[in-house]
């Protein structure tokens, strides 16, 4: 649990960085508004976004629209990997079909796939999905499939002393058992999912916050690339959490302290 | 229920069937039509512009020379990530009180995507080699700052009280005895790092960069030059597949001098 | 219902070209109702002696069959009780014990009336609904014993089961399977370093010889037991104290001592 001390001392570390977002911006002038925002202009760039509007749409637009593809993008990806992963893992067969393709797939970096998906399907939804779904699918796949393995021998063997038959082993054994570093592989999906949305939008995008971004930094408008990048932030923030309440949920009975 | 281990002959058939399936569908949706050419090339026209690439410049410079250029900027931001990164992440493992102040920061900023900061390295740093060293950076730092700080934090309390015993001072603990017991995270850390840093940088020049493989992808795609973007992402892959392997080597030589792997 | 038989079982393990012997021609019958103990040194193969009665290995020559047909694989008429409990974590202790009763397609009544039997049995009752990880060592090999138990299994498997456990709840523990045995016999195959253990529990002790193991000697403790009146002394340590108890855990330590290769002479 997070001590007292610990808190008191954040609020002071926020408190003077704000002071000193002041001071080198407002005050003193040694930022020039040119390079980074002031809170004046922050907070200017944050009321046209809300309430005019900027590249093409209000915030609440850009970042529902942001919010939307990740979450499809992320569901895909992780209900096509964890039952991949899984099978790889309790069946040698299938992983020996299935790897040799997937270390071919594998080492290109999610974001290498963004030229080839806007040739594909062009600047709109899907070709941000398609993206979307091969970062977010590796890690899916190499935790699920790990969780698998990592399974302890007595457990497996308790199973069958009990006379569980096979399908039943799946779904109160094998699953549960890998939970945690399903769980694990879900997190790192959630934040290649955000990271590649953003990357593809700044790309190329008719609606998002990666477009807010773009446009921002091409009319040279730094207040709003920040509004842009806190949203970005918030956004990342909020469905890491949620996905963190659910690991809490079903992993209620896990011991193990995670960071 | 869970396989046994298959013998070297069954994994090798089973991996070519699979393989096979994929190469072979591959080339039927291409040759076929059923996708056009255009956009689903054969994989040996693929391969073809690969081995092309290697001579024939494309967007200004042949692919060794993108991908030289591409390197240059990774070792910059990955070094800059290092150098910050493991020493900051010592100190706060150490020093109780650097740890409050810097992790609320830390965390918070963890939240935004580090491909995020693009803009503000386009507005920084134009299209010079500055911009993606800061997107690597940015991708590259919280491994190396995470897992030194781990590596400190968590070192054995016993062998604090044993060089607090024999008097050493804050300095040399650190250097003598966090750093050494810290090293296979740190290690662990970097191989993290270097990943993520990859993809960062290829990130960032997708977008603010005049040279480099992703630089090259983009125009190829603009030019709807798709053999060109997929020898693009070939290349990419491999390189990252073999920074990937040299950190590996690095790393179980470290763990064997420690006695920590056989 | 529920004898034990192993004709000429030979194991070699592949684990190295070559090949680790872990067994050289053992015999043993075990009858019906009968507890046998087998202790020998570690790496001796009386734990690969349970598994291959489990199902969990096959030999690599010879037979076990457990009522006059061989083993074919694990189930839940050779119930095992594993050194680290292997219990399912995420079930609560109910769940956990639910399981193989579960798989038998009871219905839910009845399975509801074993379970509650076998919590009592063993004083789980007010932990019924704790996950294993919340329980102590002890605990959860009351759990894992309940598990097993539950099944009314033919055979009962113990594979050191007392091993994870601090020298006290160990104690406890044998005392209770001593009470249980009374209460519920059945055929019993009991793997341990302990000696003392195993003459305290055992109607028959097995000595095995180290690496590749053999039965060097069959030692009928039931015969002494019941000549000496064992059984009137409620606490452990008054059965130890016995004479004859004494004579006993002394010879088959000397048997074991041989197999020390620093104090072959």
């Amino acid at each position: 649990m997070i001590g007292r001390r610990r808190i008191a001392i954040g609020w002071a570390t926020l408190a003077s960085l704000v002071l000193l977002w002041f001071a080198l911006t407002t005050w003193t002038g040694i930022v020039s508004a040119g390079r980074f925002p002031a809170p004046a202009d922050f907070w200017l760039s944050l009321v046209q976004i809300t309430t005019r509007g900027y590249a093409g749409g209000e915030l609440f637009t850009h970042a529902l629209h942001s919010l939307i593809l990740v979450i499809i993008g992320f569901l895909v990806a992780v209900t096509s990997g964890v039952p991949l992963g899984l099978w790889m893992g309790w069946s040698r067969r299938a992983e020996a079909a299935v790897n040799p393709v997937f270390l071919i797939i594998r080492p290109i970096p999610p974001l290498a796939w963004i030229p080839l998906a806007i040739l594909w399907l062009g600047l709109g939804d899907a070709a941000k999905i398609m993206v979307i779904w091969f970062a977010a699918f590796v890690p899916s796949v190499i935790n699920s499939f790990s969780g698998v393995r990592t399974i302890e021998r007595p457990i497996i063997e308790a199973a069958r002393m009990l006379g569980t038959p096979r399908w039943r082993f799946v779904i109160e054994i094998l699953v549960p058992a890998a939970a945690p570093m399903i769980f694990t592989g879900l997190r790192l999906s959630l934040q290649a999912a955000w990271t590649t949305l953003v990357a593809a939008e700044l790309v190329g995008a008719l609606v998002g916050l990666g477009l807010v971004l773009n446009m921002a930094q091409q009319d040279i408008y730094p207040g709003m690339i920040l509004v842009g990048m806190l949203a970005v932030g918030v956004l990342g923030f909020g469905t890491t959490w949620v996905l963190g309440r659910a690991e809490r949920r079903a992993l209620v009975w896990n011991m193990a302290t995670r960071d | 229920m869970i396989d046994q281990p298959l013998k070297l002959r069954e994994t090798i058939a089973y991996g070519l069937t699979g393989l096979g399936l994929f190469i072979g569908i591959w080339t039927l949706l291409s040759v076929s039509g059923l996708v056009p050419h255009q956009f689903l090339p054969a994989p040996l026209d693929v391969i073809a512009r690969f081995f092309a690439l290697l001579t024939t410049p494309f967007a200004g410079a042949t692919l060794p020379q993108h991908l030289a250029s591409s390197l240059q900027r990774y070792v910059c931001g990955m070094s800059l990530a290092a150098a910050v990164g493991i020493p900051l992440g010592l100190l706060m493992g150490w020093f109780r009180l650097l740890d409050d102040v810097v992790s609320p920061i830390f965390e918070g900023l963890r939240f935004i995507a580090p491909i995020a900061w693009v803009p503000f390295a386009a507005l920084w740093f134009g299209t010079g080699i500055g911009g993606p060293v800061m997107i690597i950076f940015a991708g590259a730092f919280p491994p190396c700052l995470i897992n030194a700080y781990r590596g400190a934090r968590f070192v054995d309390p016993h062998l604090i009280e044993a060089s607090q015993m024999l008097g050493t001072g804050h300095l040399r603990t650190i250097l003598e005895v966090l750093l050494p017991a810290s090293v296979p995270s740190i290690v662990a850390g970097l191989r993290v790092a270097a990943g993520l840093g990859w993809q960062s940088l290829v990130g960032a020049e997708l977008i603010v960069a005049a040279a480099g493989v992703g630089f090259m992808m983009v125009q190829a795609q603009a030019n709807v030059s798709t053999p060109t973007v997929m020898a693009g992402m070939i290349a990419i892959g491999i390189a990252g597949m073999l920074i990937d392997v040299l950190l590996r080597q690095g790393e179980a030589a470290i763990l064997r001098r420690r006695g920590l792997q056989a | 219902m529920g004898s034990i038989r192993f004709d000429r079982v030979n194991k070699i393990f592949e684990t190295t070209k070559a090949g680790v012997k872990a067994l050289d021609d053992i015999n043993l019958e075990i009858g019906e109702k009968e507890f046998v103990a087998i202790v020998g040194p570690s790496g001796c193969g009386k734990t690969t002696c349970l598994r291959i009665v489990a199902g969990f290995e096959r030999p690599t020559s010879g037979s076990v069959s457990v009522n006059g047909k061989p083993v074919s694989g694990p189930g839940p008429d050779r119930a095992v009780v594993f050194q680290h409990f292997a219990l399912f974590p995420w079930k609560t202790v109910r769940e956990n014990i639910e399981l193989g009763l579960r798989n038998k397609n009871l219905a839910k009544d009845r399975r509801g009336e074993l379970i509650a039997g076998a919590l009592n049995l063993m004083n789980l009752e007010s932990h019924a609904d704790a996950f294993p990880h919340q329980l102590s060592g002890g605990m959860q090999q009351r759990v894992a014993i309940a598990r097993a138990y539950v099944l009314d299994p033919e055979v009962l498997l113990m594979d050191e089961p007392f091993g994870a456990l601090d020298a006290q709840t160990r104690v406890m523990m044998q005392e209770e399977l001593v009470r249980l045995a009374r209460v519920n016999p059945r055929t019993v195959l009991f793997i341990t370093h302990s000696v003392e253990e195993a003459v305290y529990l055992a109607d028959r002790v097995a000595v095995m010889t180290r690496r590749p193991g053999r039965i060097k000697e069959m030692i009928d403790v039931k015969a002494i037991r019941t000549a000496e009146n064992w059984n009137q002394f409620q606490r452990i340590e008054d059965v130890m104290d016995q004479d004859s108890f004494i004579h006993l855990r002394t010879h088959i330590w000397k048997s074991l001592r041989e197999e020390k290769p620093e104090d072959r002479h």
